[in-house]
């Protein structure tokens, strides 16, 4: 394959183009923003009036769409009256890049409107804290329920099929019922996103588990493992890895239903900012808000990534982990597993 | 190393015993020299370790029932070296693997010490072809598995393993994962975490066959060192002749449809064993013998002639 092929057919790519195609790959649709924001022939369908003239309903700031505009002007010439003022402009659903920039900053100084309403960082603090309520819920019960389905015939055949069924449920059209049961609270929230995950979270670790390599586990029962020990010795080291990473996508799930079980009840955290300013029109604190959920999203699955390979010592390929790493593995053995492999000498 | 490129490529059976042509005197399989028959009655006085009584298995296929293997018997004596050897879907691998508990008789029993067994146990140790090592634990943790299953102290294991990874020459590698070894390093990873059990016979699956014949050489004669030092029985399983008569005192050879016993060999070849033997002539008649069996030459012929049609020009021949 030539060296200078970019599009070599699963051919991983040398890391300074991979750090292009990583730059690009934000930089494309953030140039496109830049450019039908800052350039004004293009899209604008608006005239933002600074000048109202003798033009009987324009007032100052009002928005017309042009070709209203440029029939007013040309009425307003034909007359000989004072002449509309205007600059070409987006709808104010779409705001420029350095407005939404800025409301990174001011959205979380700026008191809320409403005695009583939340802070930014109030209600982001409150969608993390239901979002980590379902998701620890959900994985209590998911997790080793999972396991054990994936590594026993009896429970899989008991349990799997009514999930399966209860899995193409849509969590949403719970929310009535929860909030019947649960309140108007953070209760149905919870349950809405524990619905949203629980069911894929069996299934999905069910699945891993099942995956394990047998050869593995007849090993085991030659060196004497017994049933439980299997499990807890064999299965659970040998698919840990996996079922971590199951975790870090079923947790990019839940996510997607902490929105919709926002709107259920009460309404509340990261959803009910948004809602209320997109009631204000101040849409650079919507897009800043939907960013933010991005952000956190993305840096915590960063960051569960990173742990992985420092909790998984054997999933490393590179022989020389940094010191650091090292050092934070021996811990979380320790931890983990009782007492720990003494220092290498 | 004394195994040359030229006995791997003339003991193929497309050459149709070419080798014995070569080779025009060649002594008898079971002449046995006085040493070696004084061994192996030394050997028929010895305890049974393993006796296997009429086994037979079956499995249940589209077009009725299919017989893997019918009424295997043999017995297995302390500290002998068995090996199995038989053409592919002669059920070498099922036999072991119920011996191991891995799999069911349909009928028959294994027994070890004379208890019937049922189930996988620490009693019987594998070694597999595919290393099967835990990789979430270093080689040390690997080898203390079976003990600490056995309920030993962690301390005690600890001990004994890195006495185990002594013997494999890997005291130096305790600390490292399966995936930062070689190939041969894993088996023999493998083989100190099978004996550290102290199995009464330990299994060996075709141990070597994933290795490159120069690690599969060494390994060998490892095996033969190990073999020495410690109270193992040992049940090998090969497809690789020349490693069945290097190593064993009896040879196992079995036949298909169904799989049944051909013949149970005394090897003449005299211990101790070196590479240096492959070219004794009871080493040839032996591996001979072995050829015989597993390629009779009826078979050879019809199918293993590929349809060829001559690509080249006249008088390019290559031969």
């Amino acid at each position: 394959m030539a060296a200078n092929d970019w599009l070599g057919l699963k051919h991983e790519l040398p890391p300074r183009r991979r750090f292009v195609l990583l730059v690009l790959s934000f930089a494309a649709p953030l140039i496109l923003w830049c450019l039908v924001s800052y350039v004004p022939w293009l899209w604008h369908p608006l005239v933002r009036i600074s000048d109202p003239g003798e033009v009987e309903y324009f007032t100052e700031d009002m928005d017309i769409p042009r070709e209203d505009f440029a029939r007013e002007l040309e009425k307003a010439r034909q007359n000989g009256a004072a002449l509309p003022v205007g600059e070409r402009v987006n709808p104010v659903y779409l705001p420029a890049p350095h407005a939404v920039v800025r409301s990174f900053y001011t959205a979380f100084i700026t008191p809320p409107r409403l005695p009583g309403e939340p802070w930014l960082h109030e209600s982001l603090g409150h969608s993390i804290r239901t979002i980590s309520w379902a998701f620890f819920l959900s994985s209590l019960v998911g997790v080793p329920l999972g396991i054990l389905c994936g590594t026993f015939r009896f429970f899989s055949r008991i349990h799997e099929p009514f999930i399966e069924f209860f899995r193409y449920l849509p969590a949403p059209a719970f929310g009535a019922l929860c909030v019947a049961i649960l309140g108007i609270d953070d209760g149905p929230k919870v349950a809405i996103i524990f619905i949203g995950t629980f069911f894929q979270q069996v299934l999905v670790i069910a699945n891993t588990v099942r995956k394990v390599d047998p050869a593995l586990i007849e090993a085991a029962q030659t060196l004497g493992a017994s049933r439980l020990m299997l499990v807890r010795r064999v299965i659970i080291p040998a698919t840990i890895t996996d079922i971590y990473t199951d975790m870090r996508i079923l947790l990019g799930w839940a996510w997607t239903y902490l929105i919709v079980a926002e709107v259920v009840g009460t309404m509340s955290g990261i959803t009910y900012f948004i809602s209320q300013q997109a009631r204000y029109r101040n849409f650079d604190n919507v897009y800043a808000a939907i960013a933010m959920i991005g952000i956190i999203g993305f840096t915590s699955d960063i960051a569960l990534a990173w742990l992985g390979r420092v909790i998984f010592p054997w999933k490393r390929t590179n022989k020389r982990p940094n010191r650091f790493v090292a050092w934070c593995a021996r811990w979380v053995g320790k931890v983990g597993s009782g007492p720990a492999p003494e220092a290498a000498s | 190393m004394v195994r040359s490129v030229g006995w791997k490529s003339r003991e193929r059976p497309g050459s149709g015993g070419g080798i014995m042509t070569a080779l025009p005197i060649v002594p008898d399989y079971r002449a046995q020299s006085p040493a070696v028959r004084d061994r192996f009655q030394r050997i028929r006085e010895r305890p049974v370790i393993l006796s296997v009584r009429n086994l037979t298995k079956c499995y249940a296929a589209e077009d009725g029932t299919r017989t893997v293997f019918d009424g295997l018997s043999l017995d297995i004596r302390r500290r002998e070296f068995i090996t199995v050897i038989g053409p592919s879907g002669c059920g070498k691998s099922t036999f072991i693997r119920i011996i191991a508990g891995l799999d069911e008789a349909t009928s028959g029993e294994v027994l070890l010490d004379g208890k019937a067994v049922a189930g996988p146990g620490p009693d019987r140790g594998m070694v597999f072809q595919g290393y099967t090592l835990f990789p979430w634990l270093t080689v040390r943790q690997n080898v203390m598995f079976g003990l600490e299953m056995r309920g030993k102290a962690r301390v005690t294991a600890e001990g004994e393993a890195r006495e185990w990874l002594d013997m494999v020459g890997l005291g130096k590698f305790e600390q490292s994962y399966p995936h930062e070894l070689s190939g041969g390093m894993k088996q023999r990873v493998a083989i100190a975490r099978a004996l550290a059990n102290e199995p009464r016979i330990l299994i060996m699956d075709e141990p070597f066959g994933a290795l490159d014949s120069l690690t599969r050489c060494k390994m060998q004669g490892y095996l033969l060192q190990i073999w020495k030092q410690v109270d193992a029985t040992i049940l090998f399983i090969t497809h690789d002749l020349d490693e069945a008569v290097l190593l064993s005192d009896r040879i196992l050879v079995m036949g298909t449809n169904p799989g049944r016993v051909v013949e149970f060999i005394e090897n003449p070849v005299p211990r101790p064993r070196t590479s240096a033997q492959m070219i004794a002539p009871e080493f040839i008649a032996m591996k001979h013998r072995l050829d015989e069996l597993i390629h009779p030459p009826a078979e050879i012929g019809e199918e293993e002639k590929l349809p060829m049609i001559r690509l080249t020009q006249a008088g390019e021949d290559i031969e």
